[in-house]
């Protein structure tokens, strides 16, 4: 934002022509040099402020090196001048929003133009859209004369994207049912997975033939593979409510936290192996991202995640809420499983057939208090009843209906797991590739 | 507000504080003790000036540093009035050195040294002008002198603002 306010004398030169010239009146009138003697330094000092008087009006703005960062990392502000000839000193204090980082600590600086760069260096340390940068600068001129400002500079909107710890996956999709990808598929091609020797058929490559096998039984054997293809992921984020406290990136997580982490590191890993990924996220802006694959497409995955705020359930729109994932999907759903009508779309894909695995995110460390500090419906009801009993007993509930639901969804056939960091899922979806190779009835 | 004070800004405003005290109980030794109501006033502006070096207690704390040196009786300019000027000297720089941002703001380390030269430079000023004082006592004073000095200081002022201003920054 430009804008341009006036030089003003600063407190100091005003003080100082105000003595001074008090003191060279009163030495005069009286006769007496020794009120000259004690202010002859002040004289010297107001005339040197008053004789550096800015002629032009700066103009200033902040000018951020990143527009999208991960959490953690730091971007830094650098203030452009014009017209900052007669601009001595800087003096820049951040306004710093949740979950935001300065350094220098605090966001304050002050330093004089041109001997160092008075910077600003901001870390997002919790993913989200946060505003980097704003901030109230004041430029003084030579002898601390006038001052320019204190003037407002508004931030800009940086895009923080949540921090997707990579790992190294070597499980295989469930059910793979695309082209070209790494996973070992159920049906024969030319992929490089032992399938086994069978005799050969017309259409068969020669150089697929096993030479071994043909000249032992005097009939020409070749090597089947396995074919080899990608997977569909969806992630279905539960953006309905956050419960425990957010520390930022270093520090605790709470369950929107672990979510959002939880499905950057499963993109990231999903879309490394080449597999296409889409994104569903229930609550609040209800976002979604359709299948894509690629390092752009990740990007719209982690962008989308960012963007993520949190909501209120819409039980009639989510009736008819469509999950739009096809055969050979693998829906991975992130939740603290808190909202019924979650657990109902999580029921609803397995008994479709679709691999569906629920990676719990509710923090094993969320305790009552911290639960009540960052959720204003128990905090509201604590206030009205005044009993922490009753809020006791409310969130113990709350916690064994959940256990409830995590129990019946298993029984469903549809895995649980909590999640404990990149890899989590690895075990489960070898599981899960195992008893999609059974025969199983589906129903539709 | 006073607990994010950084160390420096402490320092600072002890400096700002005990600079105007310094300077009306330096009139101590001429045999002019300054009044009690004055050091009191001195004190209380002096506080000010320390907690919230813009407001106009300094300015306030300053002009009764003055009027008590000048309601003394002593004819002659005592040297004691040097050190009075180099304790306003250096509360004025200090309390600039405050103001360049709130107290949480840390010193920069190469602003306060240039503001240490600036007010050694400006110190200097008043032994000059002691000893100037000091040879021309007890002369008969020609038509204008005082004028004239006056007039002399503020040029000397604005010569030297051209002629070091824009190095000293650098």
């Amino acid at each position: 934002m430009v804008s341009r306010p006036q030089w003003r004398p600063t407190a100091a030169t005003s003080r100082a022509a105000v003595i001074a010239t008090a003191g060279a009146v009163a030495a005069v009138l009286a006769g007496r040099p020794t009120l000259l003697v004690l202010v002859a330094p002040l004289v010297v000092a107001a005339a040197l402020a008053l004789a550096g008087r800015p002629r032009a009006t700066p103009v200033v703005r902040t000018d951020l090196d990143h527009r999208a960062l991960h959490e953690g990392q730091g971007t830094t502000a650098r203030l452009v001048l014009s017209d900052a000839d007669d601009v001595e000193q800087i003096t820049r204090v951040a306004s710093l929003g949740p979950f935001l980082r300065a350094q220098p600590a605090g966001g304050r600086v002050t330093g004089l133009l041109g001997a160092e760069p008075v910077d600003l260096e901001f870390s997002p340390q919790r993913w989200g859209r946060r505003v980097v940068g704003e901030e109230v600068v004041a430029l003084t001129s030579g002898w601390s004369g006038f001052r320019w400002g204190p003037q407002t500079i508004v931030g800009d909107q940086v895009r923080v994207l949540p921090v997707g710890l990579h790992y190294a996956s070597r499980a295989e999709s469930p059910q793979p049912r695309g082209l070209v990808g790494a996973h070992r598929s159920a049906r024969p091609g030319s992929g490089t997975e032992f399938a086994g020797i069978r005799t050969f058929v017309p259409g068969d490559r020669l150089r697929r033939i096993n030479w071994r096998v043909s000249a032992r039984t005097d009939e020409v054997h070749v090597t089947a593979t396995r074919a080899e293809e990608d997977a569909g992921v969806l992630l279905v984020v539960d953006a309905i409510a956050d419960h425990g406290i957010s520390g930022g990136v270093e520090g605790v997580e709470s369950s929107l936290d672990l979510t959002v982490r939880a499905a950057a590191a499963v993109a990231e890993q999903a879309v490394r192996q080449g597999d296409r990924v889409s994104l569903r996220v229930l609550g609040g802006s209800s976002l979604q991202v359709s299948y894509g694959s690629g390092k752009r497409h990740l990007a719209r995955v982690l962008a989308t995640l960012a963007a993520i705020q949190l909501g209120p359930a819409d039980e009639d729109g989510w009736e008819r809420l469509q999950l739009r994932a096809t055969e050979g999907t693998m829906v991975v759903v992130l939740s603290p499983m808190m909202a019924g009508v979650v657990a109902t779309l999580t029921a609803t894909a397995t008994r479709r057939g679709l691999p569906t695995l629920v990676v719990d995110t509710m923090p094993e460390a969320v305790s009552l208090e911290r639960h009540t500090a960052s959720s204003g419906g128990l905090r509201r009801h604590r206030a009205m009843t005044e009993s922490s009993h009753l809020v006791d007993l409310a969130w113990r509930m709350r916690r064994l209906e959940r256990e409830q639901v995590l129990a019946s969804l298993s029984a469903l056939g549809c895995t649980v797991v909590p999640w404990r960091g990149p890899g989590t899922i690895d075990e489960v979806t070898r599981t899960l590739a195992r008893r999609a190779r059974r025969p199983h009835l589906r129903l539709r | 507000m006073i607990r994010h004070w950084t160390r420096g800004q402490w320092a600072l405003r002890l400096v700002v504080l005990i600079g105007p005290v310094l300077a009306t109980l330096a009139a101590g030794p001429t045999g002019d003790p300054p009044g009690r109501f004055a050091l009191v006033v001195v004190v209380a502006t002096s506080l000010g000036s320390a907690l919230a070096p813009e407001s106009p207690a300094g300015t306030l704390a300053f002009a009764t540093v003055l009027l008590s040196w000048g309601l003394g009786g002593s004819a002659v300019t005592p040297p004691e009035v040097v050190l009075a000027a180099g304790a306003l000297v250096a509360a004025h720089v200090a309390a600039l050195v405050v103001s360049y941002g709130p107290g949480d703001v840390p010193l920069d380390r190469r602003l306060t040294l240039t503001w240490l030269v600036r007010g050694a430079v400006l110190f200097l000023v008043a032994p000059v002008v002691w000893l100037l004082a000091t040879a021309l006592e007890g002369q008969p004073e020609p038509a204008g002198l005082w004028m004239t000095g006056v007039a002399a200081l503020v040029v000397a002022a604005v010569v030297a603002n051209t002629a070091l201003g824009s190095r000293m920054t650098r």
